[in-house]
This record gives structure tokens, sequence and C-alpha cells, in this order.
């Protein structure tokens, strides 16, 4: 892969929506992680999600607030999961496997117990 | 056949959700204060809706990608995250305008406490948006909406003068008048703008075309809902401006109240006019009020990547539930503070347009982005329009704020 190809690697998965095998959407790409050693090819090695993953996206005061607010949970999507990126990234595995949408499964028997959810 | 009924219905449901408290008012008091004289720049917004509008259910359909989207990818997280706080703050201050305009039309209805409206407005608009989904959301109020062509029969029987109504579509600058009604002018032509180019309004119309699953068969419904839809719409508010002027401008009452506004189909249909436009008012209000809050929690669920949609029920997208009831309850909290609902509608208008630039930018860039809109992708017009219209937006988020400043929100 050439320089530029591997910059355009990251920069086109930065902030697109992750789906799960069974087609949810299960958050945004926050961060790319990679790996390597100098003079090795970097590859791609995992997908970062949560607002942890704005440190360094965001002003450092900006960020404490985020962290404040939402915490700085990262989860790590690793890129083996990854089935294929278009305009969307789609993964092999379901959402939960990875602890993608934990807080939706927190909240998920509350809503529940009002009629009509 | 199908497709016939679900274009008139998309077509219809553009028309009896166009209008809004914001326009309605504005365009009374456009009418009243400088005649017809304003109409142009109805027209031209309107053209500048219709292209960003069509942009927006093209990227949806094609790309699958909503507004907040595109806006995290084309603008970055910081400057994304601080269009998003600003997208959702202008929301929910549009949201409590429509709510207190609910109110004002319940308690012109009916009595009572104006208030206790609007409690019981938001308690109901809550239990409606948790009961249906989104088609049926979009149609009851869009359909009721309707109720709002009595202001332009009103406009018809009222008889204006048609040659002067027309000159009034030539864009013109009033250099005869004194200094403060010029800027006065600056102002209403900026807030028109930006009253017909509504942020709220492209990310609810996206978001509801990833929620009907759009494809490329749906591209036809697309341009004929935003390009006829959205300019009968529009010739809906031309008409509250035209009745405006003709009724209240000679008379010299500023029609600042909707209960005022409500006089032009009283004065030519009588008491079934009036009930019948202060039942449109309340349906158009209260799906203004709808879109704004479900715009806010699209716009924050989009951007987070958690899981949205009314099509979905509330248990399926708890995130995105608790921050439209949340949406709902800070719009409510903003009412009952007392502020006049007029000073929610001109906070609103002023800082939308302050918004737009940041909200079409990303648009803009996608749609012309070859590789996720493949042959999909802006054409020339497309292009040409966007950019100028663009243009256009940018100019009026710059004079916006120091034109309200100026004018005291056009009362000088």
């Amino acid at each position: 892969m050439t320089p530029d190809g591997a910059i355009k690697v990251f920069s086109e998965l930065r902030d697109l929506q992750i789906f799960d095998c069974e087609d949810q959407l299960c958050g945004i790409c926050d961060e790319v992680e990679f790996e390597g050693e100098p003079s090795q090819p970097l590859k791609v090695a995992a997908l970062l999600v949560g607002p942890g993953a704005y440190r360094g996206r965001l002003p450092g005061v900006v960020f404490w607030l985020v962290r404040r607010v939402a915490g700085d949970r990262i989860t790590r999507v690793p890129w083996s999961a990854v089935e294929h990126v278009t305009s969307r990234i789609s993964l092999n595995v379901r959402a939960e496997d990875l602890g993608l949408g934990r807080e939706d499964r927190r909240l998920r028997p509350l809503i529940e117990k009002v009629p009509f959810a | 056949m199908a497709g016939l009924i679900e274009i008139v219905l998309g077509i219809m449901t553009a028309v009896g959700g166009f209008v809004d408290v914001s326009e309605l008012t504005f365009a009374a008091q456009a009418g009243s204060r400088f005649g017809y004289s304003l109409l142009w720049v109805f027209a031209l917004a309107t053209v500048g809706i219709i292209v960003f509008g069509e942009m927006s259910g093209r990227v949806a359909a094609i790309a699958k990608q909503p507004v907040f989207c595109l806006m995290r990818q084309r603008l970055g997280v910081s400057l994304g995250l601080f269009t998003l706080i600003a997208s959702i703050v202008v929301s929910l201050i549009t949201c409590a305008a429509e709510i207190g305009g609910v109110a004002i039309v319940l308690k012109l209805m009916a009595g009572g406490a104006y208030l206790i409206w609007a409690a019981l407005s938001v308690a109901a608009l809550i239990v409606i948006v948790w009961v249906l989904p989104f088609e049926w959301i979009e149609r009851l109020f869009g359909l009721l909406g309707l109720l709002m062509l009595a202001f332009a029969a009103a406009t018809v029987a009222l008889h204006p003068p048609w040659r002067e109504v027309a000159r009034g579509l030539v864009p013109q600058f009033p250099m005869h008048l004194p200094g403060g009604d010029r800027l006065a002018y600056g102002y209403f032509a900026v807030a028109i703008t930006s009253a017909v180019l509504f942020p709220y309004e492209t990310y609810f119309y996206s978001s509801g075309a990833i929620e009907d699953r759009w494809t490329p068969s749906k591209l036809p419904v697309n341009r004929l809902t935003t390009g006829v839809g959205f300019s009968l719409g529009s010739l809906l508010s031309m008409g509250i401006l035209i009745s405006a002027a003709v009724l209240f401008r000679p008379v010299h009452v500023d029609p600042r109240e909707p209960a005022t506004v409500a006089l032009q189909v009283a004065v030519p249909f009588g008491r079934p006019g009036l009930l019948i436009a202060l039942f449109g008012m309340l349906m158009a209000f209260s799906g203004a009020a709808v879109e704004t809050c479900l715009a806010a929690a699209y716009s924050l669920a989009q951007f987070f990547g958690w899981p949205w949609g009314r099509y979905r029920k509330p248990a399926e997208t708890p995130r995105f539930t608790l921050a439209w009831i949340a949406g709902f309850v800070i719009a409510l909290a903003l009412v009952l503070t007392n502020v006049p609902p007029l000073d929610l509608v001109e906070w609103s208008i002023v800082f939308s347009i302050v918004v737009l630039p940041l909200t079409y930018l990303p648009l803009l860039l996608i749609a012309n982005d070859r590789k996720y809109m493949g042959r999909y992708v802006n054409g020339w017009v497309a292009n040409g329009l966007g950019v100028a219209f663009y243009a256009i937006v940018v100019v009026a988020a710059v004079g916006a704020i120091p034109l309200y400043i100026l004018t005291s929100g056009g009362q000088k």
C-alpha cells in the first residue's frame, strides 16, 4: 500500500457509521488504531468507538467537558471484525459481542415498562 | 397508482407542513410594514430550500447518509460538535416558539391559561410521538395542516392588486425609505430567508428519507416533493404576506400576534373561516414543534451513532427516545419561564441563519463527491444554484445578528 493509500484509508474510516452483522447501527468510528514498527508497513489494528477516543481530536478544554458529560469509555473494534467499508462500515459480528451499544441495552428495560414501547 | 398516491401525499404533506409560527408572523409583519416589496425574498429563498432539500433527499437515498453524519465527516469532530450544539439550541428554541404558538391558539379557541395549555400540548405531543410511527406523524400534521390553505383562499377573496403583487416579485431594495426603515427591510429580508431555509427542515427531511429507506427509485418523488410541495407551501406564506399588505398596512396594524394574523381569514369568511384558520394554525404549529424536537434528537443520535428513528419502537432506540422527550421538556421549560413566544420566534430566526452555512456546506460537498454519489452526483444546475444560495446564506448569516441588534428585532 502506498503512503497515499494509507492516509486515505485513515481519513475515510474516521467518522463513518458502523453497522453490525444484523444491520443495526452501533456507533461511529471515532478514531483508528494502527500497529507497526518503524520501517515496517503500518496496519489498521482496530476502530475505536466512544467519547474517550476524542482525545487528540478535540481541543483540551472541550475534551475535558465531553469527558465530564459522557465519560471517557472506548470500545475497541478489531479490524478482523470489519466485513467491508463503503459509505459505512459493516461488521461481521453482532454489536453486543464487541460491547457496542451497551448504554441502549442498559436503558431498554426502563423504556419497556411504558405502554406502547 | 400506489406511486401516484405516494407522490400526492408527499406533496400535500410538504405543503401542509411548510408554514410554521415564524413564517406566519414574519410574513404578516413584512406585508403590513413593507407591502408586497419583500415577496421576491420569499420566492428566492424558496428556490434555495428546494435546491438544498432535493440535495439532502438525494444524498439520503444514494449515500444513505443523514446530515449530521456528513457534518462530522466533512467538518471534523470539533467544528461538527460546535454545529451540533448550535443546531440543537436553535431547534429547541424553535420548538419552544412553536409550543408557545400552539398554546396561544388553544387559549384563543377555548380560553384558559396560556402556560397550562403549553404544558398540556407538550404532554399530548409526547404521547402522539411515542405511539405513532414516523409516517403517521408526518401525515397527521402535514395533512391537517392543509387547513392553512384557508389563508390562500382568503388572499384571493381579498382581491389584492395583482399587478402590484407581481411587482413585489422583482428583486428590489427600497432606497427611498429612511435609513432606519432600510435597515428594518434588510432585517426582514434576512428573517424571511431564515424562516424559509430553517435548518431543522433539512435535518428532518433527510432523516425522514432514511427512515423511509429511500433508494434511487425514490428520486422522482424527492424532486416532486421538494419542487412542487415546497413551492406550493411558499405560495401559502406569500398569500399571508399579501393579505397582511391588503388588510393591515392601510390601518397601520402590526400583526405580530398569531391571533391578529388569523383575522386575515375571518374578514372574508367570518366565524367559520376563523375557526378553520385557527385549527390549521394549531396543526401547523404542532407539526413544527414535533419536527423541531425530533430534528434535535436525530442530530444528536446521528452525530454519536446511536440507533434512531420513529419507524422503530421506542424501546429499540432508548437514547434517541430519551433525547426527544428531553427536547420537549427543555422546550416547555423555556416556555414556562414566560418569555414572550414572539421573542422566541425572533431568537430562533436569527440563530438559525447563523447555523445554516455549517449545515449546508457538508451537504454541498458530499452531493459533489462522485465516490459517494456515483452518477447521481450534482449536475451543473444543482451545483450552480447550490453555490449561489450558499453565498446568499453566508451573507445573510453575517448580517443577521448586527441587523437584529440595530433594528431591535425589526421594531425600529
